[in-house]
């Protein structure tokens, strides 16, 4: 502090003028007849002496305490004041909502709908899916930290079971969940203020729990910080699960839930989007040598962790537990059943990215792979193939 | 001959006309539930299983053809007119209209009666000198072991049921299985009201709810569940706790009861 | 001299300390209200048209409250917490609303139809200090149950014939619409106040 170092410059001659009895007063009215023992050149350097104090004193107590957004916890002051309503833009995996342009907290409109629907979960076998919105995982819902999310729910009047929600990134009982139980043709309605930013899984949360999420009624809600993410070229979402079939791996038709399987946590498919090759071949995810691709990557469970790794590539930033640590240069990260992450990789070479869960049996005989197929030029420097 | 053919149409006419009425009527019988103990869902403090006592069950689930017979008698209870405090937009929505269920829907005659409040529940049993059945009655009913049932047990069809979409046509009642007391179609039909079925104490959500909210709810204890692996149970008890009584829901019906 | 100087140096010295700026927003998950206001019918409750007896063993169908402004609870009297405690929330907002003594009703229903006939609600209503605003009912089982789901109050009888409910206490308009809920015992009445006054 610039107060102690000009301590010790202090020589004599001004350390006595500050040890000198006079008061603040006397200093400040500085009358030349009371300080016809010093010389006037002493006055002005005693004047400069104090601004400097006065000024490093002041700059001291406002800046100092500013600290690295990147690292800080978003005990962030949030400002109460809602300057609008905004409609929530909601995507279908694998897509994600553009990044938000609004800098002030928002009422923003979130309606999801929950559907049972009977979708192939694999080549040969159908399933009967718990969704929001009729697809696995459910709608991703991008909002602010800070913005009063509005939030309705309805049952599709189709449905056979009442379903409610639990969004993780609700302070509040059960996660929204005691003020959503929702019959079939009804709608619930409750709201609450994104207090906390990061990546956030929601998921329905009616008697049995764990039989709605393991029909795949999950999905992820990202709460932007109020400066917002740093910019990427591509942003896409995953979400990984398991599911336990009265079959074996793609079975011929409709497979019924088998109970037994989920309470030993032996499951028959570990997928990614809730369908076999949902996310390859096809229905790859693209990008260009050159961007960084951003993943926002969720694990709805019912039970299994992901040991998410990036086949031929290298997770350059993870946002680990998608909460505010930064991890860089991470080859497999975990994502907890209930969890997520944000991933980001920087696209070097055209390659094929095989995303697994490198408990790897999942990845080889249960389906827990997604691609992202990269194009461009090759860049041998990086790599290359060397034929004998 | 043209008096032939007049008395031919006139008695065609007539038959016709009574068509939607004889349309077999299935015959109402009951069941007796002998008196036995019935684990509830829920522990409470005592834990104890609760006493039942004999009692009487349709032996299946009220028809529309039934419940329009009701309407007829209590025009009150017709869809143009039932008051919006008893009954939602939903009621007797596959109905043609207030006294028809429609000649397209000839497929439903026999089927259960849905989209009917807990009110117009009550009220049809009333009318006939019964009652809806409590949960105890029901739950205690519903354990009787299926007869002739194809699936290897009775919670795998019941959460295969759970499990499927609301076909597009209720089946007849009397279509899928028999217990062992008699009743038909206790599972793999349609949700049934009971009388109290507003008699869940606790919060909506059902995860870590092994403590009672104290503050919301008296005399409740701790309560849990007896048998969490009862998934089937599960959705039954959450399905409950979500209904208003002027709910009509498309998969929710019922069937009356007679205290012995 | 030294004053401004040491004074400017605890001034820098409590600069950095907790920068714990508190949101002013505490976060709490509301409920579009207490009862889901939305799906609150417009129609009345008195509709229900049973009989029930007062504790002066009067009968009474519930429409004798129209007029006024009626605040109803479910209780039964030998509950041995909760319902006192309801009863004294409930008085607390006939206190707030001693300017309009007279105006509203303050009805309590009973789920114990076995045992709070209309002698023993005359007993409680004494013993609990309940003024000639208040009203005691007794109803028939099936009646009693009817008015609960009729007010998404949940209750169950036990083995030992006494009662788990829910706390809720309901305000219904002059003409006896459900208007506004409240869950929850010692809850904080101002919203319940407000509703109250804006249906004179």
């Amino acid at each position: 502090m610039q107060l102690i170092m000009f301590y010790n410059r202090c020589s004599a001659e001004f350390c006595g003028a500050f040890s000198d009895e006079k008061t603040t007063q006397d200093f400040l009215n500085i009358k030349p007849k009371t300080m016809s023992n010093i010389s006037k050149e002493t006055l002005v350097l005693k004047r400069m002496i104090f601004a400097a104090i006065l000024f490093s004193s002041l700059s001291i107590f406002f800046l100092s305490c500013k600290t690295n957004s990147a690292n800080a916890t978003s005990d962030n002051k949030i400002d109460t004041v809602l300057t609008g309503t905004v409609t929530a833009e909601l995507t279908e995996a694998p897509n994600v909502p553009k990044p938000l342009t609004y800098t002030s907290p928002k009422r923003v409109m979130v309606h999801l709908e929950t559907i049972e629907k009977v979708m192939p979960i694999s080549d040969s076998s159908e399933y009967t899916f718990w969704t929001f919105g009729g697809h696995v995982p459910g709608n991703f819902i991008r909002v602010r930290q800070g913005d009063l999310v509005d939030f309705t729910l309805t049952n599709s009047p189709d449905s056979k079971n009442s379903h409610s929600i639990d969004l993780h990134a609700v302070i509040g009982p059960g996660g929204g969940a005691d003020a959503t139980a929702t019959a079939p043709g009804q709608s619930t309605h409750f709201q609450f203020r994104a207090l906390h930013s990061g990546l956030y899984v929601y998921h329905c949360a009616t008697g049995p729990v764990p039989l709605h999420i393991a029909n795949g009624m999950y999905g992820l809600i990202l709460v932007e910080p109020q400066g917002g993410l740093p910019k990427v070229d591509r942003e896409y979402y995953l979400m990984q699960g398991d599911f336990y079939t009265t079959g074996k791996y793609d079975a011929k038709g409709l497979q019924a839930f088998d109970e037994d399987k989920a309470l030993a946590e032996n499951p028959d498919y570990v997928l990614f989007n809730g369908r076999v090759r949902s996310t390859t071949g096809p229905n790859a995810l693209t990008a260009k040598v050159g961007e960084t691709v951003r993943l926002y990557v969720g694990n709805g469970g019912p039970n299994l962790v992901s040991s998410f790794h990036p086949i031929g590539q290298i997770f350059t930033k993870v946002y680990m537990e998608g909460g505010h640590e930064i991890n860089t240069d991470v080859q497999t990260t975990l994502i907890p059943a209930g969890g997520a992450s944000i991933v980001e990789m920087k696209m070097q070479v055209p390659e094929t990215i095989n995303l697994v869960d490198h408990s790897i049996f999942r990845a080889f005989n249960k389906g827990a792979i997604a691609q992202i197929k990269v194009t461009g030029d090759e860049n041998p420097s990086l790599y290359q193939k060397i034929k004998k | 001959m043209k008096y032939f053919l007049t008395i031919f149409f006139v008695t065609v006419f007539f038959w016709a006309s009574d068509a939607q009425k004889k349309a077999v009527v299935l015959s109402k019988e009951m069941v007796t539930v002998p008196a036995g103990n019935y684990q509830p869902f829920f522990i409470s403090e005592t834990n104890k299983p609760v006493q039942v006592k004999a009692f009487r069950m349709d032996e299946h689930a009220v028809t529309n053809l039934e419940f329009l017979e009701f309407v007829k008698a209590n025009p009150q209870w017709q869809r143009s007119k039932v008051n919006r405090l008893f009954a939602d937009t939903n009621y007797l929505r596959q109905w043609k209209s207030d006294l028809s269920i429609g000649e397209s829907n000839k497929k439903i005659y026999n089927s259960p009666v849905v989209n009917v409040s807990w009110f117009a529940a009550q009220a049809y049993c009333q009318w006939k000198k019964k009652k809806l059945p409590t949960i105890a009655q029901w739950e205690f009913a519903a354990k009787g072991a299926p007869k002739n049932l194809k699936s290897p047990s009775l919670t795998e069809y019941i959460l295969s049921w759970n499990a499927k979409p609301n076909p597009p046509f209720l089946p007849n009642v009397k279509s899928t299985y028999q217990n062992a007391y008699g009743l038909y179609d206790m599972y793999g039909l349609i949700w049934e009201w009971t009388s109290d079925f507003n008699s869940f104490i606790g919060s909506q959500d059902s995860r870590g709810n092994n403590e009672v909210d104290f503050k919301n709810f008296c005399a409740g204890g701790a309560i849990n569940v007896a048998d969490k692996t009862d998934y089937a149970g599960f959705l039954r008890f959450s399905f409950r706790s979500s209904l208003k009584g002027n709910y009509c829901i498309r998969n929710l019906g019922f069937r009356c009861a007679i205290d012995l | 001299m030294k004053i401004l100087i040491y004074s400017l140096f605890t001034v820098v010295l409590f600069s950095c300390s907790n920068v714990n700026t508190q949101s002013a927003f505490t976060g709490e998950v509301q409920k579009s209200n207490t009862a889901a206001v939305g799906t609150l019918s417009s129609e009345s409750i008195y509709q229900l048209t049973d009989t029930f007896q007062t504790q002066d063993n009067k009968n009474v169908t519930l429409a004798s409250f129209k007029g006024k402004p009626t605040v109803v609870a479910m209780i039964f009297t030998h509950c041995t917490y909760a319902c006192p405690r309801l009863t004294a929330d409930i008085k607390n907002i006939e206190s707030k609303l001693k300017d309009e003594n007279g105006k509203v009703n303050y009805v309590l229903v009973s789920f114990d139809a076995d045992r709070d006939l209309p002698d023993t609600l005359k007993k409680y209503a004494t013993s609990m200090g309940l003024d000639e605003n208040w009203t005691l009912l007794h109803g028939d089982e099936n009646v009693v149950r009817t008015l609960s789901v009729l007010l998404n109050v949940q209750f169950a009888k036990d083995a030992e014939g006494n009662f788990s409910h829910s706390n809720i206490i309901s305000v219904l308009d002059k003409k006896g619409v459900l208007v506004f809920q409240k869950e929850g015992l010692g809850a904080d009445a101002a919203e319940t106040l407000n509703t109250i006054r804006q249906l004179f």
